[in-house]
């Protein structure tokens, strides 16, 4: 029986520039990203930003698995600009756009949305693109050679391995359970599988437990490494680049108060109550399909 | 006259927490180069045997151990089974519960690193072995994506790169068709014989031990009660059944004519002898 499920975001074999560049220079990069894009609150800084990353990831040749991933940003794009327009998270006061029966839309809360949009954006695609793009032995090993704890980057390793595999069980589970009668679905249908599972998990552990300590795991002597991960000048130079570009504007806006531009660009009524009116349909039509498409699978 | 590699000394022992002692006055000697194939029954103790061997049993899961267990001139309770690993290589039944890494190459390198093997060396034992077992071009797969057969011969082939002095497989092909069981005991015949590893084999596969093996042990309910060569032990057909084992078809079929006055000379263990006797008895009757 061999049921391979893969991760749904995993690695995608590639040669690309993108592919070569060391692991610890692409970690500096995502930091980055994450730290400049919750210190900043300029949308163009954020648009570039995402941009770029999205750039990187048509370098890398993972667009498809990319977008297929960044599907999950339709539900909480759409939720986020919906209710940032009849609520925002700002200060007041607002500025009325305009209208939809009892609702009040700002422009204010148009831009803040952008904003929550664009962070959220700009971070997932380059993370996303460096996990696409990383062999994760790869990244343990340059994390080890950081001195980070054997043990400690063992347990991340193995947790990775160890989703795809609970999957599995779940699903043998399941079937086994439907295949005897069990009715329902979602849910209702996974939890009485979680007994067994766990279970079988911490079984699955004590066996490989052993396995490992007789293969020497845990020994006190000198250990080599089989992966073999090159720092080039390069690699120096694209995480030193990356740092420096990320401190600077993070800092720069900082120092400019978030570097808001709310004040600075206004959204006319229409465009306000288009958006919303899209976002607030897309958001309930992505809800109802979900909806219908559980119902009718069972 | 050399000194047993695997000595067990009248060894009883007891998981934590139960009455009925797993094994019961264990006294055996394996000498180094000698191929081992334990029979019994589903819960007679064979695995426990097989654990004593690298300390698992008692260091790891407790319990009582009394008399001793020396192995390589040491004994087993007083080192870490990560210290036994450098003599003892372990393959154990369950082989998706052995796997820990992304690759193959990696599961294989696992113990080559932790025993600090160079480099230079382990980019030439990884293919080298996969290969052996079959797995060549399989470097980069994950393990957990390979089929049952293909993860235990990786199971096999992360034990042998380590090239330890001892190999203990417990039940290493139940996932494996016919010829997959074959060539992993073939394999194991090929390093017994050229490089002079002890194998011991927890097996049920009756016909593929009496093949390979140099001696057989059956034990049940914890005790040593068969102990000799396969040609011996393995034809003992009535006694093995009463254990509730099955001897080699061969056996079988040449007992049973015997009962009928039509078989004479030795029981076979393996097919071809029984084939070429039985084809004598058919020439001798037409002729």
């Amino acid at each position: 029986m061999t049921m391979t499920t893969a991760l749904p975001i995993a690695m995608i074999p590639g040669d690309s520039v993108i592919h070569r560049i060391n692991p610890i220079a692409k970690l500096v990069w995502v930091v980055g990203y994450i730290v400049l894009a919750f210190s900043t609150q300029n949308i163009f800084i954020l648009a570039s930003m995402a941009v770029f990353a999205f750039l990187l990831g048509i370098v890398a040749g993972v667009l498809k698995p990319l977008l297929k991933a960044m599907i999950i940003l339709v539900p909480i794009g759409s939720s986020l600009l919906a209710l940032q327009i009849i609520a925002p998270a700002v200060e007041r006061p607002w500025t009325l756009a305009g209208s939809i029966g009892p609702l009040s839309l700002y422009g204010d809360g148009l831009y803040y949305g952008f904003v929550l949009l664009g962070r959220v954006v700009a971070s997932l695609i380059i993370a996303l693109v460096m996990v696409m793009t990383t062999h994760p032995s790869d990244l343990f090993t340059s994390l080890a050679k950081l001195k980070m704890p054997y043990t400690l980057n063992f347990m991340l390793a193995m947790t990775l391995q160890l989703i795809p595999v609970f999957q599995r069980e779940f699903g043998v589970i399941m079937s086994a359970q439907k295949s005897r009668g069990m009715k329902g679905t979602g849910f209702s249908a996974v939890l009485p599988s979680f007994v067994p599972v766990f279970v079988g998990a911490i079984e699955r552990v004590q066996q490989l437990s052993i396995s490992l300590e007789s293969r020497g795991f845990g020994s006190d002597g000198h250990k080599t490494s089989y992966r073999q991960v090159r720092v080039r000048v390069r690699d120096w130079i694209i995480g030193g680049l990356g740092a420096v570009l990320i401190v600077g504007l993070s800092v720069y806006s900082i120092i400019r108060g978030t570097w808001s531009l709310s004040g600075e660009i206004v959204f006319s009524g229409a465009f306000v109550t288009t958006l919303f009116a899209i976002a607030a349909l897309t958001f309930f039509g992505f809800i109802a399909f979900t909806i219908i498409y559980g119902f009718t699978r069972k | 006259m050399t000194d047993p590699i695997i000595r067990f000394d009248n060894v009883t022992y007891h998981y934590p927490g139960t009455e009925e002692p797993a094994l019961r006055d264990i006294d055996l000697e394996i000498m180094p180069g000698e191929y081992v194939a334990i029979l019994g029954l589903n819960g007679a103790g064979k695995t426990t045997l097989g654990l004593c061997v690298n300390g698992v049993v008692p260091t790891m899961l407790g319990g009582t151990l009394e008399g001793s267990v020396t192995v390589g001139g040491l004994d087993v309770g007083e080192y870490p089974v990560r210290e036994m690993a450098k003599i003892v290589g372990m393959v154990f039944d369950n082989p998706e519960f052995q796997m820990s890494q992304l690759s193959a190459a990696e599961e294989v390198a696992l113990g080559l690193e932790n025993a600090g093997i160079a480099y230079e060396d382990m980019v030439r034992i990884i293919p080298e072995t996969l290969e052996l077992v079959g797995l060549k071009g399989f470097e980069e797969r994950s393990p957990l994506g390979l089929s049952g057969g293909q993860q235990q011969r990786l199971a096999i082939a992360a034990v042998l790169a380590m090239k330890p002095q001892i190999l203990i497989m417990d039940e290493p092909t139940s996932n494996l068709d016919p010829i997959g069981k074959q060539e992993v005991f073939s394999i194991a015949g090929k390093l017994n014989k050229e490089a002079g590893m002890t194998v011991v084999v927890i097996e049920h596969e009756v016909e593929v031990m009496a093949k390979f093996a140099d001696r057989v042990i059956v034990i049940d309910h914890g005790r040593i009660v068969m102990n000799g060569a396969p040609e011996e032990i393995l034809s003992r057909v009535k006694e093995l059944g009463a254990l509730g084992l099955r001897a080699p078809e061969a056996a079988v079929l040449a007992d049973d004519l015997r009962a009928r006055g039509l078989w004479t000379g030795p029981t076979p263990t393996t097919t071809a002898p029984a084939v070429e006797q039985v084809r004598t008895m058919i020439g001798a009757a037409r002729g």
